[in-house]
């Protein structure tokens, strides 16, 4: 295997029952990537550039509802992996505090398998 | 107030020095001649956000700040390939950052396609002026 299967990814895992218009996509999951990505280069530089040097993979991955989101951040948390709970502002589409995405990573593709392996692409 | 604290209020940095007072925030133009489905698109804006996050941490750190102090306000837009390109131009011309992502082709699309342009972060109303036309997306 190339070196490159093996480097780092980031996912980002979205509410399907909130329903997100593209738009609301994008945005909390951006807010995501550049949340996780700070704390990256903060507390993980090395691995912040390697995976930058990468691309930057990023893939997006939908998730029934919010008790499976939390169940999964204790899990990234646990396995020691940078990880973020975005919560809406609530200046549009959704009620204030509504949490819609989970970012985890930067961090090795296989740990991040291991964890979302049973999500599918949003 | 002690002699102290009167020097040191003629002496010390002034909190508000380098910071844009106006809101700022970051603006994502996404190319809608390319047919992306929805998590390839908040994939590709991701990928913008950081790399215009981390530009701006290098160039203009206090503009970042003021940006991630208030919350990190983002907006997503679409148009097509053209107005993308002059909009960019556009950009250039009065200083605000852009930061362009061509996809890897990995999924979906050819190879090195033009899926989307960070505009900012800046100040609200300069970015207003430029992409308040376009629609959501």
């Amino acid at each position: 295997m190339s070196r490159e299967h093996d480097g780092p990814s980031m996912a980002l895992i979205v509410r399907k029952d909130l329903k997100l218009s593209p738009g609301k996509l994008a945005v909390q999951c951006s807010h995501a990537a550049v949340n996780c990505s700070l704390t990256a280069k903060k507390t993980e530089p090395r691995l912040m550039e390697r995976w930058q040097s990468n691309g930057g993979r990023k893939i997006c991955l939908a998730i029934n509802d919010l008790e499976s989101l939390k169940l999964l951040m204790g899990k990234s948390k646990s396995a020691g992996l940078i990880t973020h709970l975005i919560k809406d502002a609530g200046h549009t589409e959704l009620p204030p505090g509504t949490i819609t995405v989970l970012g985890i990573g930067p961090a090795p593709k296989s740990s991040i398998d291991a964890l979302t392996s049973e999500l599918k692409p949003y | 107030m002690g002699l102290r604290s009167f020097i040191h209020r003629l002496t010390a940095p002034r909190i508000t020095s380098g910071f844009i007072d106006s809101p700022v925030k970051l603006v994502l133009v996404i190319n809608n001649d390319l047919k992306m489905g929805k998590g390839k698109i908040a994939a590709q804006a991701g990928h913008a956000s950081v790399s215009a996050t981390m530009k701006a941490g290098e160039k203009s750190p206090s503009t970042l700040d003021s940006w991630l102090k208030s919350g990190q306000k983002k907006v997503c837009l679409k148009t097509n390939y053209d107005d993308l390109i002059d909009l960019e131009n556009e950009a250039k011309s009065i200083g605000i950052q852009t930061t362009r992502i061509n996809d890897a082709g990995k999924t979906q699309i050819p190879s090195g396609s033009l899926t989307v342009i960070a505009f900012g972060p800046d100040d609200e109303e300069k970015l207003e002026q430029l992409t308040g036309h376009l629609k959501l997306l």
